[in-house]
C-alpha cells in the first residue's frame, strides 16, 4: 500500500519544492512509481521545471470537477531501468488560474477535499503508485490543510530563523496535532559548520530540542551549489555524487521507514 | 388401537409442530421489529438530547453547513475525528466509523447524530441500516 507524503511549511521559501522534487526523483531512482502533485495554486512552480506544454489540464482542473486524474498526469520518467516512475501534476501557473483559486467558497473546498481524498484509491490502489507527494503552499490555507488531511505524513521544512521554528511549533500543535498526522520537521539551508562533525550535530540538536519541542526527522546541510542550480533542474539527477543528492538518499530512506 | 387413531394422533402433532414453528418465527420476527424501534428511539432519543442541550427548537436538518477543513479545525477533538473519518469513507454507518476510530459503536453513533443535528452530515436510512454522508448541498 502507497503512502501519501504532504511537504508543508510556515513560511515560504524554506525548500519545499526543492526537497519534494529531489525526494520523488530518488525514490524513482529506487524503482517506485512516484507522482508529484504541485498543489501551490497561489504560485505555482513545478511547471517551470516540467514538460508543461504537455500539460492538456492542470490538478485546478481535476479538483473542479473538469476532468479525471488521468488527464492531469505527466509522465516526467527517465530511463531509470529499474521499473522507477516519476509522474507529475501540475499547478496551472496563469494569474487568471490563481485568482480563480483564490476566491473558492467553504463549498468548494470542502468537494476539493473530497477530490483529494478519493487519489488514494485512484492513484495509490488502482494505479499502484508507491509514494504520492504533495508540494504544498506554506501556511494555513486551504490547499494545504486539504493535503494534511489527506496526507499519511508531513513533512514540514523549516529554516533556522526563529519565527519560521516557532510557527512550526506552532502548526505542530494546533494543526498536525490536531489531524493526528505523523509528522517530521526538515531543518533545511542549515549552517554547514553546525553539522560539520559528530559533536557539532549533537551541539546542534541540543540547542534545538531545548528551544523547541519539535520532531526532528533530519538536518540538511545549506549547499552554495543547489542554490546555483536555481530551481532550473532537479540537483540530484544531474548530481549523484553531491553530499546535497547523498543526504537526500538517506532522508528518503528514514522516510520510507517513518 | 386402531391405524385410523394413530394416524389422528400423528397428523395432530405434526400440526401441532407446525404451528409452534409458526409461532417461534413470528416472535423472532416481532422482537427484530422490537430491536429496530428500539434502535430508531435510541437515535430519537439523541436527537432530542442534543436539541436540548443547544436550546434550538427547530430541527436544524434544514440549515446545511459546509464541513470544509477550517471548520474540521474548529471542531472538538472527539467530533473532529468523527468527521474526518466519515469524510475519508465518503459514506458509512456508524458501525463503518467505529470501526476505523476504534471507538464503540454507539459512541460514533452519538456523534454522528450530533453532527446531523449541526449541520454538516446528512443520514438516510436504508432498510435496516442508517447511512451517514457529508452534507454536499451545503
Amino acid at each position: 500500500m502507497g503512502k501519501i507524503i504532504a511537504v508543508h511549511s510556515y513560511k515560504g521559501g524554506t525548500g519545499k519544492t526543492s526537497l519534494a522534487v529531489n525526494l520523488a526523483a530518488s525514490y524513482a531512482r529506487r524503482g517506485k512509481k512516484v507522482c508529484l502533485m504541485d498543489l501551490d495554486f497561489r504560485a505555482p512552480s513545478l511547471h517551470a521545471l516540467f514538460e508543461a506544454h504537455k500539460a492538456e489540464y492542470w490538478l485546478n482542473d481535476y479538483l473542479n470537477g473538469i476532468c479525471e486524474i488521468d488527464k492531469v498526469l505527466i509522465d516526467a520518467s527517465r530511463d531509470y531501468g529499474n521499473g522507477g516512475k516519476l509522474l507529475v501534476v501540475l499547478a496551472n501557473p496563469s494569474t487568471e488560474a490563481i485568482r480563480d483559486m483564490t476566491a473558492k467558497d467553504r463549498k468548494w473546498e470542502m468537494k476539493a477535499l473530497g477530490r483529494l481524498l478519493s487519489l488514494r484509491s485512484s492513484l495509490l490502489n488502482d494505479r499502484g503508485l508507491d509514494y504520492l507527494l504533495l508540494d504544498t503552499s506554506p501556511g494555513l490555507q486551504y490547499s494545504s490543510i486539504n493535503a494534511i488531511v489527506a496526507a499519511d505524513v508531513v513533512l514540514v521544512v523549516t529554516s533556522l530563523d526563529a519565527s519560521d521554528l516557532k510557527g512550526s511549533q506552532r502548526m505542530a500543535r494546533e494543526l498536525y496535532d490536531l489531524f493526528e498526522k505523523k509528522t517530521g520537521i526538515l531543518m533545511n539551508k542549515v549552517i554547514a559548520d553546525y553539522l560539520s562533525s559528530k559533536e557539532e550535530r549533537a551541539k546542534f540538536n541540543k540547542h534545538l530540542n531545548s528551544a523547541y519541542s519539535l520532531p526532528i526527522l533530519d538536518s540538511i546541510p545549506c549547499f552554495c551549489d543547489v542554490l546555483r542550480a536555481a530551481g532550473d533542474y532537479i540537483f540530484s539527477e544531474e548530481n549523484p555524487e553531491h553530499p546535497f543528492t547523498k543526504t537526500l538518499e538517506k532522508l528518503a530512506t528514514k522516510i520510507e521507514k517513518f | 388401537m386402531s391405524y385410523n387413531t394413530v394416524d389422528a394422533e400423528n397428523t395432530s402433532r405434526t400440526t401441532t409442530m407446525a404451528a409452534y414453528r409458526k409461532l417461534e418465527v413470528k416472535s423472532t420476527q416481532l422482537l427484530e421489529k422490537i430491536r429496530e424501534n428500539l434502535e430508531q428511539l435510541n437515535e430519537k432519543i439523541d436527537v432530542m438530547i442534543e436539541i436540548q442541550k443547544h436550546g434550538r427548537r427547530e430541527i436544524p436538518d434544514s440549515l446545511p453547513e459546509a464541513l470544509d477543513v477550517m471548520t474540521l479545525l474548529s471542531l472538538p477533538d472527539h467530533l473532529r475525528k468523527t468527521a474526518v473519518t466519515l469524510c475519508k469513507l465518503e459514506e458509512a454507518t456508524a458501525d463503518e466509523v467505529a470501526k476505523q476510530t476504534k471507538r464503540a459503536r454507539a459512541v460514533e453513533s452519538g456523534y454522528l447524530n450530533q453532527l446531523v443535528i449541526m449541520g454538516y452530515m446528512k443520514k438516510e436510512r436504508r432498510g435496516r441500516k442508517a447511512y451517514f454522508f457529508v452534507n454536499k448541498e451545503a
